[in-house]
């Protein structure tokens, strides 16, 4: 078989009935449009979901403990979690094999904060040394809180973005003194904009002062609203976690058909899913683009029957003259191939054209699931070859005697 | 180069009827005749070209071509044999109207398994007067050019046996009589021409007439011979 000159001429058969060809691809460029736009769609809203998780956490690797059995929505705050989480569980987290170091929150929304006239009302978050740098970032000027400041709970503040542009408009922070619920702090650095969480709320409007200060300072509270503990290797998540929840189990008290009295949450593998298929709504449209892609199918399959029909005379010739059945069979397969592969990648082009107007409207990233579309496009061949089988078998079939009788 | 033992040919209609196209047929074509098959329409020589075109089976008896018994061959060798030995030509030209005049002479040659010699298409076209013709479309030609584009694309795997089935049935005198010219000169350099007719004018080309009615041989005669000789004769 000459494979080569019979692609040459399932190709022409495309190509000298254009209209036809076009015919052949369209189911196929509509059903796989719909995937790409879908798929384009998520893979961005996904990855902007997974920037606000980043912007808020730095790092995924990590076990988050939060006091109280699950049932707090949303940020933690001293206001809505139990009193159970203390300043020693931190220290005998530190010490766990899994962990390399943990960083310690005890925070609070909406303090009055004053400097000279101008207030604002931030979340106050009461920090270790080291949150900053686990959360990947750094000042924008000045410094961080130091072990020294923990240690002296020194009245120092750090100011995000945000509070930063209310109180001090236009002039330097660093070195002034403000008021945060009457008592004063000095600002030692300010901190860069992250932009925002999860939720859509900023991630500027927040003061980070010493742990050991908010707590015996400012709110006189000993438990922490959360506590955040890096792993030594992500590998191990579910390890770690698992001696976290044995260790504060023990250290709590709680006998063994109890509940904990906190939540352990790994960030990696919570966002491991998200937004993968984050609606019903986007299950359904995905569905309606794979069934149009196989009706694209089922256009290929009636178009080619009745080209099979039409071109009996040109069978028989072809096969008086030397043809042979699989010749005629590939011949109609590529045939049927060539149409939902260039089907396939029309529908890609189309479908990634939509989707990034409709990405760069929403102002999301730009994401191109390489994978995700290969897919697609294997199965918009799968689909086009499927059609294309049975109408090359008939054609295969067709007696010469018979058709060349006509 | 033909021989034909005992040939029958049954055919099972679509209601389940059995109808008999040939019955007993015994002949032997000679490398170089020019043969023609002719009959009343039913007589059963398109059957019999069918059969020695090697698209359709006998239902009994025994056919050789060039000594190769043909009973038994797979859908492959017959397609080969047919590819490198045998040139078509049909009354209704057959041309894929899609194509060019080239195209359709080079059709044989992509089924052949060889590479596709574009020279020896456009050698072919040369032979039957249309070189220039070879980027037209089928549709763009005459019906005496298309079927003298068909007479090239039998020609372009250089098989040594050519089968027409009224090559003329749809021209005019004058294209007829060009074909009928192409074919006395195919045959005059030494290939053997079977043709079905049944116009005298021209089986007139040929030198040896097997005349068919109901499935039988009634009449072969040798044309330049003048005389009738039964099958006991050859």
């Amino acid at each position: 078989m000459n494979g080569f000159a019979i692609n040459g001429l399932a190709l022409r058969a495309l190509s000298r009935a254009p209209l036809r060809a076009t015919l052949m691809m369209l189911g196929i460029v509509v059903g796989i449009g719909a995937l790409t736009v879908l798929n384009v769609m998520g893979e961005a809203t996904r990855a902007d979901t997974m920037k606000r998780f980043r912007n808020m956490l730095g790092t995924f690797d990590t076990v988050m403990v939060r006091p109280g059995a699950g049932k707090t929505r949303g940020m933690v705050s001293l206001t809505n979690v139990p009193p159970t989480l203390k300043f020693e569980d931190a220290e005998a987290i530190a010490q766990s094999p899994e962990i390399r170091q943990v960083a310690l929150l005890q925070n609070a929304f909406g303090v009055d904060v004053k400097y000279r006239d101008r207030s604002d009302t931030p979340a106050i978050f009461g920090v270790s040394a080291n949150w900053e740098q686990l959360r990947g970032d750094d000042v924008a000027e000045g410094r961080f809180i130091s072990d020294e400041d923990i240690r002296a709970k020194s009245r120092v503040a750090v100011l995000g973005a945000g509070v930063v542009s209310l109180l001090f408009p236009g002039e330097s922070a660093v070195g002034k003194t403000i008021r945060i619920g009457g008592v004063p702090f000095q600002v030692i650095g300010t901190l860069p904009s992250r932009g925002a969480g999860p939720t859509g709320a900023s991630l500027d409007d927040l003061i980070a002062i010493p742990v050991t200060t908010a707590s015996t300072r400012l709110f006189n509270r000993d438990y922490l609203t959360m506590i955040v503990a890096q792993l030594r290797n992500p590998e191990r998540a579910d390890q770690a976690v698992e001696s976290v929840r044995s260790l504060l189990r023990t250290r709590h008290h709680i006998a063994t058909a109890a509940l904990d009295d906190f939540t352990l949450t790994n960030p990696a593998a919570m966002l491991k899913n998200v937004n993968r298929m984050n609606s019903i709504l986007a299950g359904l449209l995905q569905g309606v683009a794979i069934l149009a892609t196989g009706i694209g199918g089922l256009v290929i399959l009636g178009l080619m029957l009745a080209g099979v029909t039409q071109r009996r005379g040109a069978i028989g010739v072809a096969r008086a003259v030397g043809a042979t059945r699989s010749d005629i069979l590939v011949q109609f397969v590529l045939e049927a191939g060539w149409a939902s592969l260039a089907g396939g990648l029309t529908g890609i082009v189309i479908g990634a054209a939509i989707a990034w107007l409709a990405v760069r409207a929403q102002n999301l990233p730009m994401a191109l699931p390489l994978a995700s579309l290969s897919e697609n496009l294997a199965f918009a061949i799968l689909m086009g070859f499927l059609g294309g089988l049975y109408p090359a078998w008939r054609a295969a079939r067709v007696d010469p005697v018979t058709a060349l009788r006509a | 180069m033909i021989s034909l033992k005992n040939i029958g040919k049954i055919y099972q209609r679509n209601d389940g009827a059995s109808v008999v196209a040939l019955r007993d047929v015994s002949f032997e074509v000679q490398r170089g005749e020019f043969v023609t098959l002719r009959g009343p329409s039913g007589s059963g020589k398109s059957s019999l070209l069918n059969i020695i075109g090697c698209l359709d089976r006998p239902t009994s008896g025994t056919f050789e071509l060039e000594g190769i018994p043909l009973a038994g061959l797979a859908d492959r060798e017959l397609s080969q044999i047919r590819s490198r030995r045998i040139g078509f030509v049909f009354q209704a030209f057959h041309l894929l109207p899609r194509s060019t005049a080239l195209e359709n002479v080079e059709l044989p040659m992509i089924y052949s398994g060889r590479p596709v010699d574009r020279t020896k298409a456009l050698e072919a076209l040369a032979r039957v007067g249309l070189r220039d013709r070879a980027d037209h479309y089928s549709a763009e030609l005459s019906g005496g050019q298309q079927q003298r584009v068909a007479l090239a694309r039998a020609l372009s795997n250089d098989p040594a046996l050519i089968l027409a089935d009224e090559p003329t049935g749809n021209l005019d005198s004058v294209a007829g009589h060009e074909v009928m010219s192409l074919l006395v000169s195919l045959n005059e350099e030494g290939r053997t021409i079977v043709l079905v007719t049944h116009d005298d004018a021209v089986a007139a080309y040929a030198n040896r007439e097997i005349r068919l009615c109901d499935g039988r041989v009634i009449e072969d005669r040798s044309a330049r011979a003048e005389s009738i000789s039964g099958e006991a004769a050859q």
